[in-house]
């Protein structure tokens, strides 16, 4: 009885706070968590345009198995994974390489003017991208095209050609974060005292063994992290660009679930399949966060949480 | 003879990053200057060299002419600034609110509404159900489809949260004696002191609004609520302004090659970041710099 007093007391005391509070909740409740609960109703429901969400049928786990076994979904659900884990493969050494090569930089404020061009284009819209991705490789006026015209070899059609489509997607993409990629890292690189440094080359040690024996261990809960943050979004694969990239010549290698959600779940009005996959994406990056976040603390002392 | 080839050694290394570096640095202005090239070469120029122009011998604006005379851009930038400016404020304003409330350490329930913000970051509705919420708010083909979903970043709100957090206890206290409320303290003391927070995470909130198109392509029919990269995006693509047609319309010295419009498009969509890249660069490289420094 008492205690119940007191936490009512409590509560009339921050008054205030809870009142400030309530848009926050309220954003919250409608545009996080009501979709959220949606998705789990209408994964397991025949979704009909013009029914709404409670009064359409249950179909149980109907959905699901569309989606496990329907060939174009699983020829997206595999895009996905492919995609995604081709951009982590290719995508995560780069800027760790970058950003040593930017730590050991002598003349500095050459190095400066370097990082402050190579972050730019993180700011660029897919948009943009794209228009320089037209830019080089159409095959009217691409740059690409144009050297290997001059070089008197055969012009590619790079844009609608399957084989090139996960190179020039996966390369423009790596070209728009190198840069910004670095910041993370540069940040830890910073904290590493010189007077290592200076000791190691008395002791006779080269650049290469000074990156392997100082810097790079002093980077490796960094490492560690954003590898864990690039894992959970495995089953992203960027489909804001590759919406913006791709042409239906190309859906045998680009469609993801992001974009085939988009097109035919609520383009085409498969609500609830759509629904199921994009509960099953979520479901699995969840997943692998949870995991690589317990391997990244248990082996190198570092997780998001 | 040792220490000879030891001094080689870190000569060859510098030599070898530095032209790394320089190359990437290249690699990312070349595409800028050769999509400007293109947007000002006219086009029996681009005819007479093929379509092969990085420097054009003479430079022409029509292309910028055509995209600009368009009405539905000069729309499209209201519509973008508009977004920017006033979504930015709203979200600033909202997480400002929600991080004070959040950094008081003695409030019931921080730790459940912490968890329920967190949560988020981890799982979501996806497109669908997050689609058939903004129809049943009523949000379909207004302004505010872009400007709701995008309101709180979890993330930032966190990040500022911690930062007023990390504010001296010291100025708060001094205020509490004085008998000022909650509010006269958010007003007055954590505001202010916020500064910095605020305009990291404003600066990315900008550029977000500024970029975003996937929102205005699901929420929206009406295409005068457009935003710009919805008709860039709608430019870019084949023959987006019926270019041919009206190039036939058109005296010889007044055709502009699509490719043009297309590459002066692209600049058009750059312009803006670069004018702002100077403020991103000192409140959000910074900010962010400064902020895993301390972390």
């Amino acid at each position: 009885m008492k205690r119940g007093v007191r936490f009512w007391g409590k509560i009339k005391q921050h008054g205030i706070l809870y009142l400030l509070f309530a848009p926050v909740i309220a954003y919250y409740v409608l545009v996080r968590y009501w979709p959220i609960f949606l998705a789990w109703i209408a994964a397991f429901k025949d979704l009909k345009i013009g029914s709404g969400v409670f009064s359409s049928e249950w179909v149980g786990l109907e959905n699901f198995r569309i989606v496990f076994t329907d060939a174009e979904l699983l020829r997206v659900i595999k895009n996905t994974f492919e995609i995604s884990i081709l951009r982590l493969v290719i995508g995560f050494l780069p800027p760790i390489f970058l950003a040593i090569m930017f730590h050991d930089m002598v003349l500095v404020r050459f190095r400066k003017w370097c990082q402050t061009v190579m972050y730019i284009p993180h700011f660029f819209s897919w948009v943009i991208i794209y228009g320089l991705v037209f830019a080089f490789f159409s095959t009217g006026s691409g740059f690409i095209n144009n050297i290997l015209e001059m070089a008197g070899m055969q012009k590619v059609d790079f844009l609608v050609s399957s084989a090139w489509f996960r190179p020039i997607l996966i390369g423009s993409n790596l070209w728009k974060g190198l840069g910004w990629g670095t910041i993370i890292y540069m940040a830890a690189l910073t904290a590493i005292d010189k007077q290592q440094y200076e000791a190691a080359k008395i002791d006779g040690a080269g650049p290469i063994k000074r990156i392997i024996h100082i810097t790079f261990p002093c980077i490796l809960p960094v490492v560690s992290f954003v590898l864990c943050i690039n894992l959970g979004f495995i089953l992203y694969a960027g489909g804001e660009q590759i919406l913006m990239f791709y042409n239906s010549s190309v859906y045998d290698v680009a469609d993801v679930i992001d974009t085939w959600v988009y097109r035919i779940g609520l383009g085409s009005m498969r609500y609830g399949v759509g629904t199921a996959v994009g509960l099953f994406q979520s479901f699995i990056g969840m997943i692998v966060v949870i995991v690589s976040n317990y391997l990244s603390k248990r082996y190198t002392g570092n997780g998001i949480w | 003879m040792r220490k000879v080839i030891q001094v080689d050694s870190e000569k060859l290394y510098q030599i070898i990053i530095t032209s790394i570096v320089s190359i990437l640095s290249l690699t990312m202005i070349f595409p800028l200057v050769y999509v400007l090239g293109m947007s000002l070469t006219s086009q029996p120029e681009l005819i007479r060299r093929d379509y092969f122009v990085i420097i054009p011998e003479m430079p022409v604006l029509t292309a910028y002419k055509r995209i600009l005379s368009s009405p539905s851009i000069w729309k499209a930038l209201e519509i973008s600034l508009f977004r920017s400016i006033f979504g930015t404020a709203l979200s600033l304003f909202i997480m400002l609110i929600g991080a004070f409330v959040l950094s008081r350490k003695t409030l019931p329930g921080r730790k459940q509404f912490l968890i329920m913000i967190l949560a988020t970051i981890l799982f979501n509705g996806g497109l669908i159900p997050s689609y058939y919420v903004v129809k049943q708010l009523g949000l379909i083909n207004t302004v505010w489809a872009m400007i709701i979903p995008p309101l709180i970043d979890s993330f930032g709100l966190l990040v500022i949260k911690i930062f007023i957090e990390n504010l001296p206890e010291s100025l708060v206290e001094s205020v509490k004696l004085d008998g000022a409320s909650e509010i006269q303290q958010l007003i007055y003391i954590v505001a202010p002191l916020s500064g910095p927070a605020l305009a990291a995470i404003g600066m990315f909130t900008v550029v977000n609004h500024w970029n975003s198109w996937f929102d205005a392509l699901i929420y929206l029919t009406r295409k005068n609520l457009y935003p710009l990269q919805m008709v860039l995006r709608n430019m870019m693509s084949v023959e987006g302004m019926g270019n041919d047609m009206m190039n036939y319309l058109l005296k010889d010295t007044e055709r502009v090659a699509s490719e043009s419009i297309k590459m002066a498009t692209v600049v058009v969509g750059v312009l803006p970041i670069l004018m702002l890249y100077p403020f991103l660069q000192r409140y959000f490289i910074h900010g962010i710099y400064m902020g895993s420094v301390k972390g």
